[in-house]
Formats: C-alpha cells, structure tokens, sequence
C-alpha cells in the first residue's frame, strides 16, 4: 500500500510453515528490499529485529526493523507448509484487505516473532505519558532516512521540536486535508501543522469580554469544544498504519474511528472574529473548525487537558456539522461539595447543586473602579453541605433562582473566601436545570429528603474580617511548623490568652512630628531630638511598644505589640499610660491587672529578623480582634469532625 | 435533692432522654411553653424536638428563653427538674441551641476524649 506522502509501506504476510500473519509491516528504511526485487513472495527471510505493538482494538502489529533474505524464492520453490491464519484473540484482517502493493513473501523466520510478543517497544510506553497531541509529529520521520531516529523522540521529551516544521509539511496530513472531510482528532493538533480540520462540540462558551489599556481597546470571547480523540497510542501506529475499525484494513489515508480518550481544546476569538462567529456558535452544536493558530496553551486560564490552544484569526472556517452521534456532550466532572474542602483554592472546579436560595443581584465597585452584578447563590448537594457560589456581570443578572433549580457550573474557581466558596470566572459555564443525569438525581434527593437537611455552609458569611484569609494555627505550631523561617514573612491568625505583659519600657517618647515614630533623646537643654527628621522638640508624644506574653492550651509565645494592637489590648491610650506611669503607679498598675488573662484572636506576623549579626524569629501582632465564640466553637467542632475522618 | 448535687450530670438532650431513665442530667433548652398551673413547661432542644420539664416548686414568674436544668429523668421520659437557670438573653451573645447540640454530638461520640464522671468524682 502507499502511503500519502509518496513513499511506499509495505506489508508482509509472512508464515512460519504452520501459521501467517499478515501483520507485519516492513519499516522504510528497507523499502529497497522489495523496491528491488530481492525481497519476494516466497523467499526466507530471518527476521533480525522486530518491535511488536498492540493496538487499541487487541490487534497485534509487527514492525520489522531489519531483516535479511537468508534464501531467495527461486530457491525456496513456493509455499512452505500449508500456513493458516494466525488468529490471536480471533481478530484478524483477512487477506482480501490488502492492498496491491503489499508483498506475500512465504517465508520462514528464524526469529519467529509471534503476536505473542508483548511489546517492550518505546511507542507503548512513551504513549502512556506523554500528551497526544504530539503524535501527529511521529508521521513526519516517515521520510526521514535515518529511520533509527524516527523513534527516539518517543523516548524522549515528545516535544515537537525535534521534528522540523518542514518535515511535517510532507506529512500524510497534507493529502488528506486536502479533502474537507477529513477530520482529524483534537489531540493531534499541533503549531507545526496547518493544514487540519477538526469536528467538534462546544462544550463551554463564554460571553464577549472587552477591554480597553493603554494599547487600546478589544473584544474577546472563547469557548471550549470536545471530540472523540484517539489516545496517543493508537495514533503513534498511523504511520505504521494502524488498524482503521472503518474500513477494516491497515490504513491512514481514512477517517480514523476507534474508542479513545476525549480530545479538547479552548479556541478564543478577537475582534473582528468575534463578529464573526459569536453567535454562529451555540453551545452544544458541533462544527467542523480548520485553519486557526495553535500555541501553547496557558494553563493559568484553562485546566483543559491539552497542551496548546487555538486563536481563530481571518481565515478560519467555522462550519456546522449535522452528523452528531460521535462527538460527546458535555464533559464534566463534578466534585461533591463536602470535597471542596480538600480541594486546593484556586482550583477550577465542576460543581452541580440544589441552588437553595439565590440573593438578590447588588453592584458593587471593583478595585478598578469598575462597577459588577454579583448575585450569590447558595448550593446544596447529597452531601449535605452547602456552599456559596458567586456569579458574575449578566449571568448574575439574568440568573433566576426560582423553584429552587439545579445549577451546575463547569469551571468554577475554588476561594477560600469564607474558608471555601465557588466564583464563576468569565470561562465558566452555568447551567440550571440542566439535561443531564446528575441533575435528575439531585432534584430527587432533594425533594425526598434534602430540602429538610440541616446543612453546614462550607462560606462562613459572618467571618468579620471577610476580606482577608485567616490562616488559623495554635501556638505551639509556630514552633513545630518552624514559622517564619523562611526569608518572607508569615502570617497567621490565632485564639490566644494574655499571660504577662511587660510593663517596664512599654511606652516610649517618640517625634512628636506627624508619620514619624522615631524615638526622641533628651538632651541638655531640655528638649527632645528626633534623629530622623533632625529636629529638635519641645514635647514628645507617647507610643506603644508592648512586649506581651500569649498562651493558648499548648504553647506560649512572645510577641510585640505596636501602638494601635496594644491600645486594644490595655484598653488605654498610650498618651493615658505614659502619664499614668509619671504620676499615679496604682492606676497604671491597675490597667494592666485588667489587661491580664483576656483572651483575643490575634492576627500575626512571623519573620526571621536580623539584629546585629543575631537572627531570631519575631512575632508582631497586626490586629487583636475580641473572640466570637459561635465562629470559633463552628469552626472547633468542624476540624473535630474533619479530624475523625 | 441533694443527691444530685455530688454527682456527675451528663448534657444531652431528647434524643438521649431515654438512655438516661433515673440518671441525673443535665438539659438545655428553650422554653416553649408554660402550664398554666406553673408546674410544669414544655422545652424545645436544639435539635427541635420537645421535652416536658416539671417542678417540684411553682414558677413564681413567668420563664422564657434559654434555660439550663439539671434534674432527673422519669421512666416516661419527663425531667423532673431540681433546679433550673436562666441564660440571659440581654447580655452578651445570645446562646447559640443549635451549636450547642452539634457540641453535645462531639461530647457523646466521643466519650473518651471527654471524661468527665472521672472529673467530677476524682
């Protein structure tokens, strides 16, 4: 048979005297042994080297690297024995698939390799690792002469690299986008290749997005589109031609069809191409799509299993497909809410839950001073945990919460705002009450027996400092978590007592100037200098520089308060104290008896800091904040429960 | 009742009524409604379900919110109260039944890590 790019594959059927497979495929780099007539039907061959592979369906290929005709045909006189067809697993292309130029050597081979053979060849176990889309380059070191190197790569990086673009323009990809039906599957498409269709559903669609900076303004919009891909594996074979389940026979020129793992892939659109195909495209169709920029995919925006993405540009083609029954629908996989706990924040995530109640829609001003819809929702699964997803912009808007619908989202973005709360990013999809089995179920469990669930929210609503994560820690995990150590500061949060203040230089003169904190050195005459502004002062004013001892039910710590925390702390100004301290001790003993054994939620700082050749941890407290028990005991009998686990 | 004083009074609430027949308890609760002869109340726990708590003495004023009584159960599953306490609801933060009850879950599942008959005779 012949492959596209004008370079002749041969196969061999090939006997043992007892059994024949026609499986066997001569590499080119011996296309000179039939070429020349000294490899004919009939002549022994010994078979020197062979790799022998197992495709996708059970089939074995075997591929023979470097063989000698030990006796000619003329020599042999014909059929050797009365050899049936070898017939592993009862698969077997009959002989009549074969095309004309495939040869019938009878012949023995000293090495008898049989199907038998599990492969150890560098194209199975490579596949299992690498990415599929960089099988298609394997196709272009067909007319590479130095064949051995035609299957490094596969043991290697599989980076397309090492195959030169202008080898891939010979590729058997050429002759067969030639024809528009010729599909190709998402996984082999690559920057290398331009020449491809593709025939896929669109899975996730976004809304169009504009900007406008300092380079100017446009529009964008993007979507996600899945096909039935073939696994990297069955594909590395297309060269040696693998087995096509459409026609039956050894082959790459067809449309290749065979069970294999799902290819997608995100395509964005600019500008005028937003014109152009934004509302062609509905999410759910499929299309057939060619001619658009491949590039490396960037994995911050899209957890898409695919190393590159597509930009559409001037010249692509996007055309409706009716031939539907192939392409999957919607791929998503949902995550239970009770898991989004464990789940990394910032993770994109598949979620799908009872929305039990659905604020209403408020604007709020973002930090650029843009104005948003936000609406949250609040999501219910089988779990029995809850958690708040927010929307965004028109979805928010739109969104009607009504009847208490399943909502689904693919793409959401974990926070750990609230400890876990879901947010809908400008990629993700919503979909309420959507067709699909986990919908029907969880409308069932909920209105058995879930819309009676005393449920847990994973989003505290009432954290008073929403803003900002607080990272919770005890004491004595400031030591054994060695915090702090590294050269950038920690910081934590943590329920603590008052054990000890010092009272002895708690306060000190400092600039009486606005924004400096200096202290002031009394001098001679009376006044106060201030190093840094180099002024010298009549008055000072007093500031805080507690030195405080915390302890909680397994450690104790030094830590350092500043003016505004240890305000908090004694209740007093530091203004008040200093005075106390110069005319009435009981008083200013008093404050600090009272100060004594309360307990705060402290916010610290921990950091390595460096005095004079000494480094040594140090704690600032940023911000004291009185103790809510009800947050506190929810969020004990939380880790109790994750804890027993 | 001075017998109940000295020993150790497990919190529960109505789901363990029964598992305590002639023990001494302790029950939080949320008062629903008072009989008219002041004898005897009906509680709310923070599971929702209801308890009967009677008196040995009447109730001289009107009871409401959140109370705590300790007293011992009867073979009908009534608390017969022996003394009772008022948690105030116009200071400080008003008490949380419900967190209260998840507690009571943690305390009961997990009987080895709260050991408090050995606290209390020891």
């Amino acid at each position: 048979m012949t492959s596209n790019s004008g370079l002749p594959r041969f196969r061999l059927m090939m006997s043992d005297g007892q059994h024949a497979l026609s499986s066997f495929l001569l590499t080119t780099q011996l296309n000179h042994l039939p070429e020349q007539k000294l490899l004919v039907q009939h002549c022994i061959c010994m078979l020197k080297k062979v790799v022998t592979s197992t495709l996708a369906d059970g089939r074995t290929a075997v591929t023979v690297m470097d063989m000698e005709v030990v006796q000619s045909a003329e020599e042999t006189g014909g059929r050797i024995g009365n050899p049936t067809p070898y017939n592993k697993d009862g698969q077997m292309s009959s002989p009549a698939k074969k095309s004309s130029a495939t040869l019938e050597p009878d012949s023995s081979s000293a090495t008898a390799p049989g199907p038998s053979y599990r492969s150890t060849s560098f194209s199975r176990s490579n596949a299992a690792q690498s990415s599929p889309t960089n099988s298609p380059m394997k196709v272009s070191p067909m007319k590479d002469t130095n064949s051995p190197m035609k299957f490094s790569p596969a043991k290697g990086t599989n980076s397309p690299m090492k195959f030169s673009p202008a080898k891939g323009s010979n590729s058997p990809m050429k002759a067969s986008s030639s024809s528009p039906m010729k599909v190709f599957p998402i996984s082999t498409l690559n920057p290398y290749q331009s020449k491809w269709t593709i025939r896929a559903r669109v899975t996730n669609k976004s809304n169009v997005r504009q900007w406008s900076n300092s380079r100017g303004e446009g529009k964008l919009f993007s979507f996600e589109v899945v096909d039935e891909s073939v696994s990297k594996e069955t594909f590395f074979f297309c060269f040696m031609s693998a087995y096509c389940v459409t026609h039956g026979c050894f082959c790459f020129l067809h449309t290749m069809k065979y069970a294999g793992q799902q290819g997608e892939i995100k395509i964005t659109a600019f500008n005028n191409e937003v014109d152009k195909f934004f509302s062609l495209l509905e999410q759910g169709k499929v299309y057939y799509i060619s001619k658009a920029t491949l590039k490396v995919a960037n994995k911050q925006y899209s957890t898409l299993k695919n190393d590159y993405e597509m930009t559409l540009h001037a010249h692509s083609s996007i055309v409706p497909c009716e031939d539907n029954q192939s392409i999957p629908a919607m791929n998503c996989n949902f995550v239970q809410i009770e898991e989004l706990e464990n789940r990394d924040k910032d993770a994109i995530i598949d979620v799908i839950g009872i929305c039990k109640k659905a604020e209403d829609v408020s604007r709020i001003t973002t930090k650029n001073s843009r104005e948003v819809s936000k609406r949250a929702l609040h999501l219910i699964d089988s779990s029995c945990k809850e958690v708040i997803a927010t929307l965004w912009g028109e979805e928010a808007e739109k969104f009607d919460g009504s009847g208490q619908p399943v909502v689904a989202i693919k793409g959401a973005r974990l926070s750990d705002f609230g400890g876990r709360s879901l947010s809908a990013l400008f990629s993700s999809t919503i979909m309420v009450n959507p067709d699909i089995p986990e919908a029907f179920r969880l409308r069932a469990w909920y209105d058995r027996e879930g819309y009676a669930v005393n449920s847990q929210s994973l989003t505290e609503r009432r954290s008073t400092n929403s803003g900002s994560r607080m990272n919770w820690k005890t004491l004595s995990d400031v030591k054994n978590e060695n915090m702090g150590h590294e050269e950038k500061a920690e910081y934590f949060s943590c329920l603590a007592t008052v054990v000890y203040m010092r009272k002895e230089n708690c306060v000190y003169q400092a600039c009486p100037s606005a924004d400096c904190n200096k202290k002031v050195i009394i001098q001679h005459n009376g006044l106060y200098r201030c190093e840094k502004c180099n002024r010298e002062f009549s008055d000072f004013k007093y500031r805080f520089l507690l030195s405080a001892n915390l302890a909680d039910f397994g450690d104790n710590q030094w830590v350092t308060c500043f003016q505004e925390t240890a305000e908090v702390l004694l209740g007093h100004s530091a203004q008040t104290l200093g005075q106390l301290r110069e005319t009435d001790e009981a008083a200013f003993d008093e404050v600090f008896q009272k100060a004594n054994f309360r307990t705060h939620i402290f916010k610290n700082r921990v950091k390595l800091e460096t005095y004079n050749d000494e480094s040594r941890v140090k704690v600032t407290v940023m911000e004291v904040l009185p103790v809510d028990h009800r947050e506190y005991s929810r969020r004990l009998l939380s880790n109790i429960r994750r804890l027993a686990c | 009742m001075a017998g109940i004083i000295d020993v150790p009074k497990p919190r529960i609430n109505c789901s363990m009524l029964l598992q305590h027949i002639n023990q001494a308890v302790c029950f939080v609760c949320r008062v629903s409604k008072v009989h008219p002869s002041g004898k005897t109340f009906t509680a709310v726990d923070g599971e929702g379900k209801t308890v009967t708590v009677e008196l040995n003495c009447c109730l001289e004023e009107e009871l409401s919110g959140v109370v705590e009584v300790i007293g011992l159960v009867s073979n009908k599953g009534v608390l017969m109260a022996a003394t009772y306490n008022l948690l105030r609801e116009d200071r400080g933060t008003p008490f949380d039944l419900e967190l209260y009850n998840e507690a009571l879950k943690v305390i009961h599942d997990f009987p080895q890590h709260y050991p408090f008959e050995a606290a209390v005779s020891g």
